[in-house]
């Protein structure tokens, strides 16, 4: 688990308490590789094995493809099983459009008779690469926000990596409390970190550095594409799915506080922002990142849940360069809604769809199986408590 | 290796201020962009015309001249004995006004900031405006300052309603109205429809907002403090009239100006007074408006949580006359008006020092000056003379400057037309050593030294040079035995902003800072011969008669703040006595030796911060003086001996009256975090 967009995923197993997980093994019980413990296992066995039982009991079969063997599973392998079912629900295709790439994330369903397969797919993201013109416009910004550097030194050293601790900071997150959710956010950051990277390489947009000496990041800047942000990729995707936890939670506190869900995607913006702020990224970044983070929520609470899903249009030389990032361009928390569309004088540069389900869009039991854990974690704790 | 050119300018005698001189006569890489097209905040005093004659009388320099729309019909029309006007004009006016062969009647020039030709709109027209009604006992609160967090909910009566009747915010572009010739004017209709626009699922987003109010766009390098976690402003104003929302609350309402914070980065010297002037004077034009139901002009307290070191310290400085101006007896105003102000920080920061008896050794003071390297921002000195009338001016001294590694000294004597230029190898000029006399009120010569900054990126030929400058003063015999006062002038770049001054200050060896427990010494050790004091470090800006002046002390120690500012003044022209003998009281400026300053509000809404200083002291007051203007019957500064009466906090180190005035007052302590 230690990869991901940004160079940060090794934090993955520094958000130290999740991480203590792999404790379990200074207890010394699975998979220790410790050659003491081997040599005594050895010798323990020797001295009380015994004679060989000739009868065994009944052993009853495994039960296949089921998600009821996931609680019995290491955190390693549950996240290889869920990313093998993610990984083969998207595709990413390259062409170009008026000499600038456009990058199509598409979204697989597949009808299963028997062993017989019919794969479909259906366009859940369109991107297209900003201008040079509109990225040396962008500039500005980013020589504007250098001067907030200061203020923001500590949020932006510490978000670095996965910024857990900011999300935990609104919705009340911990191991102990909320493991499934948290295991759910890596879920999702590490399917989005493939698709992030595939997407920055196929639009190639370079980072505000290249554009003029005077940026000077005051970190060090990534060696992948800027556009779109990885930050506020998986800062919107993890803001957006933790709105949807806290909504389907139907705790009192949660249920329909649309301040809940405004709160979360403040977060989600000061993180993208503060990436600005650092030197590192243009506001556009930011925007086309926010739109596929947004737009991936949906697609794996569809994948977990089923019900609708979102396809979403970013076509950035429409974008207003002049302008900055804002996020209430493009969503709304108050029903967990993204903007049908957002323009600019230059013409229509987002535009989202709601798809809803199909016959041949089923979710995947285990993840199922996962956000229905996490999902009882945001549950208030009362007659019901057997849920 | 450079050197000192006396009188070298035959014209130098027919200028009115030789620091405006200095730095409109910089080599062209020290501006920004052609010298002649920067425009510039002036504040011009025009004597016995109107400000309609000014104009007549410039009419060949009308592209050069914006006087603002502040100033309406009747402004334009009125004659007064001495006039301040903040106008905003380029080089080529400001030249032709700051030489007396022009004959426009002009006393004095003091040249501002420089201001991007897009904060300005020479279209605007002034505009009507229409009366406010509030409850009887209501009270008007202004507040002078930079970054103010305007949608700071402490300053709303609900989500959507804000309490500010007017902001001018001089940090942003002027809108398309045609409304303000400078920055831009939010009336409350205003405020509360940005209010509404940026309210997203009953929050709002106030990023957002000061991205519309246009207080922030970092794409266009528009920059405000409210940026940031913590701004002067936004501190400032909740402790002096932050109240928590609620109906009631409209019961107190506010006018504001955010003053531009790119004045701090201006390269050529650092005056707000011009800016303070026109925010001051389109304040009070707000004020006017409230009315009472009963149709009463509703009593108004100013802040204004600034200081300055320079200034003849005497009461009759360009700010003293600010509030004389408008409020004092000539003013034909009914509303009742108090202003509090802090008395300053300068009392450990060497930048103030005294000629006379006790530290002349035969006649002389010898003083070192240090001016930092790394410092991108000119080094002004000012040397004020004592009292004399215009028609004899005395030659009370001579002056000597040697710059670090100089092998001669630039010397003038105190008389007109005196003058010397500092070059360097290349013949290029790097400092000015000027004498001027300052008239009206003040009837003193005054000799300023500028220097130019220490480092440039652009450029290193013409830099001034950084080390131990010497500034040598010889009174001449049988001439007045009066102090002679010197002050550095500030270009200490503040915190967020980005000009890269650095602080030149005095350094005699003999200026003892610590006590024998190396703590700093708050007061001048008794009997000291060093020219360098913190006697006599009150802020310019408050040596006026008129407003409450406030130190600042620590609470739980209970004593005076090691950085407060004290008195005497110098005695002015009128009479013997000082106008006033160092701040009128002293309130909280921070809660202890190590929780240094008080708690007031960050820059968003529901956030809190610490800022220092007697510029939180301020505003504590202005808050108890504003809960008691409507019924007190005598002056502000009357008050405030009363409100120290009625409610004491002893200091134990017992401050002298210099340091306090009237003691320190308990302010009450609503605007910290439950």
């Amino acid at each position: 688990m230690s990869i991901g967009p940004e160079s940060s995923y090794s934090s993955y197993s520094s958000y130290s308490s999740y991480s203590s997980y792999s404790s379990y093994s200074s207890y010394g019980v699975p998979n220790g590789l410790n050659p003491m413990l081997t040599e005594a296992l050895i010798t323990n066995r020797d001295g009380i094995v015994g004679t060989h039982i000739d009868h065994i009991a009944d052993v009853a079969p495994g039960v296949p493809d089921s998600p009821h063997n996931l609680p019995r599973l290491a955190l390693q392998v549950r996240a290889a099983i869920f990313q093998a079912e993610l990984g083969s629900s998207v595709d990413i295709t390259v062409d170009s459009d008026a000499g600038l790439p456009v990058a199509t994330l598409w979204r697989r369903t597949s009808e299963r008779d028997g062993r017989a397969r019919k794969v479909s797919f259906h366009e859940m993201v369109e991107m297209t690469g900003p201008t040079t013109d509109q990225l040396a416009t962008q500039l500005k910004h980013v020589a504007g926000y250098a001067r907030i550097r200061p203020d923001r030194a500590a949020e932006i050293t510490t978000q670095v990596g996965v910024p857990t601790a900011f999300f935990a900071s609104i919705g009340f997150m911990d191991p102990a409390r909320t493991p499934h959710t948290i295991e759910l956010i890596y879920t999702a950051l590490n399917f989005s970190s493939l698709l992030i990277q595939r997407t920055k390489y196929a639009l190639a947009v370079k980072r505000p550095i290249e554009f003029s000496p005077q940026v000077q990041p005051m970190i060090e800047t990534p060696t992948h594409g800027s556009l779109p942000s990885g930050h506020a990729t998986e800062a919107f995707l993890i803001g957006r799915l933790l709105w949807k936890l806290l909504i389907e939670s139907k705790a009192p506190q949660y249920n329909d506080r649309a301040y809940w869900g405004a709160m979360l995607m403040r977060q989600a913006s000061r993180i993208a922002t503060n990436r600005t702020v650092a030197g590192v990224h243009f506001p556009i970044d930011s925007v086309a990142g926010a739109m596929l983070g947004l737009t991936l929520a949906d697609h794996l609470h569809a994948m977990c849940r089923g019900g609708t899903w979102t396809s979403a249009m970013f076509d950035a030389p429409k974008f207003d360069p002049e302008e900055d990032f804002d996020w209430h361009k493009l969503y709304n928390a108050e029903g967990d809604d993204m903007r049908r569309k957002a323009q600019s004088d230059r013409g229509t540069w987002a535009k989202t769809r709601q798809h809803k389900e199909r016959g041949d869009d089923t979710p995947a039991p285990a993840l199922s199986w996962l956000w229905t854990k996490a999902l009882a974690e945001w549950r208030d704790l009362g007659d019901d408590c057997d849920n | 290796m450079e050197k000192w050119l006396p009188n070298p300018d035959p014209d130098a005698i027919h200028v009115v201020d030789h620091v405006t001189f200095f730095r409109l006569s910089r080599a062209d890489h020290h501006y920004a962009d052609d010298p002649d097209a920067v425009w510039w905040s002036v504040l011009v005093e025009v004597e016995g015309i109107s400000i309609d004659q000014f104009q007549d009388r410039v009419a060949a320099f009308a592209d050069d001249l914006l006087i603002p729309a502040a100033y309406d019909a009747a402004d334009r029309r009125a004659v007064h004995g001495r006039q301040p006007i903040a106008i905003y004009a380029r080089a080529p006016l400001i030249r032709h006004i700051n030489d007396r062969r022009s004959e426009v009647g002009v006393a004095t020039v003091l040249l501002g900031a420089s201001a991007p030709d897009r904060f300005l709109d020479r279209d605007a027209q002034p505009r009507e405006l229409p009366e406010v009604i509030v409850d009887d006992d209501a009270v008007l609160q202004a507040i002078i300052d930079d970054g103010i967090g305007i949608a700071h909910e402490l300053f709303r009566s609900s989500a959507t309603a804000t309490r500010i009747h007017h902001a001018r915010i001089f940090e942003a572009e002027p809108l398309a109205d045609g409304k303000t010739s400078v920055g831009r004017g939010l009336d409350r209709a205003d405020i509360d429809g940005l209010l509404q626009n940026c309210a997203f699922d009953d929050m709002l987003d106030e990023d957002l907002f000061y991205a519309r109010s246009g207080q922030v766009d970092f794409g266009k390098g528009v920059f405000s403090t409210v940026a940031l976690r913590r701004s002067h402003g936004t501190h400032i104003m909740a402790l002096a009239a932050g109240e928590p929302m609620s109906d009631a609350a409209q019961k107190h309402p506010i006018i504001c100006a955010a003053l531009p914070s790119r004045i701090v980065n201006d390269t050529t010297g650092l005056e707000m007074v011009p800016v303070l002037y026109l925010a001051f004077h389109i304040l009070v034009k707000q004020a006017r408006r409230f009315r009472t139901r009963a149709g009463a002009p509703v009593p108004v307290v100013f802040n204004f949580s600034y200081g300055n070191t320079g200034g003849p310290h005497d009461g009759t400085g360009i700010f003293a006359r600010l509030f004389d101006h408008y409020f004092g007896k000539d003013a034909e105003t009914e509303q009742k008006a108090w202003l509090t102000l802090p008395a300053g920080n300068a009392n450990l920061e060497r930048l103030h020092a005294v000629s006379d008896e006790r530290t002349e050794v035969d006649g002389t003071t010898t003083l070192d000056l240090t001016v930092l390297p790394d410092d991108r921002t000119p080094t002004h000195l000012q040397i004020w003379l004592p009292v004399s009338p215009e028609d004899e001016q005395p030659n009370i001294a001579t002056i000597s400057v040697r710059t670090p590694f100089g092998m001669d000294e630039g010397t003038i004597v105190t008389q007109p037309g005196q003058h010397a230029a500092l070059v360097n190898k290349a013949g290029e000029q790097i400092a000015w050593l000027a004498y001027q006399y300052i008239g009206g009120q003040t009837q003193r010569g005054l000799v300023t030294l500028s220097s130019n900054p220490t480092a440039n990126l652009l450029e290193t030929s013409d830099l001034g040079p950084a080390g131990q400058w010497t500034v040598t003063i010889r009174r001449n015999a049988g001439a007045s035995k009066e102090p002679i006062h010197l002050w550095v002038r500030r270009d200490e770049t503040l915190p967020g902003q980005t000009s890269g001054g650095r602080q030149a200050f005095f350094d005699n060896l003999h200026y003892k800072r610590f006590d024998r427990y190396g703590a700093p010494l708050p007061v001048d050790p008794r009997d000291t011969t060093c020219p360098v004091q913190r006697a006599g470090t009150l802020s310019g800006f408050a040596c006026d008669p008129a407003p409450i002046v406030v130190a600042a002390c620590t609470e739980q120690e209970a004593v005076l703040s090691d950085y407060s500012a004290a008195g005497p003044l110098a005695p002015s022209p009128q009479g013997p006595q000082p106008p006033r003998d160092g701040p009128d009281l002293a309130a909280r400026g921070d809660d202890s030796f190590v929780r240094r300053g008080v708690i007031s509000a960050g820059s968003r809404s529901g956030s809190w911060v610490r800022l220092a200083g007697t510029s939180v002291a301020s505003p504590q007051v202005a808050r108890l003086a504003a809960s008691a203007i409507g019924d007190a019957a005598g002056s502000g500064r009357e008050w405030s001996r009363d409100a120290v009466a009625r409610d004491p906090f002893p200091l134990k180190d017992h401050p002298s009256k210099t340091r306090t005035g009237a003691g320190a007052v308990r302010t009450p302590n609503r605007m910290t975090p439950d």
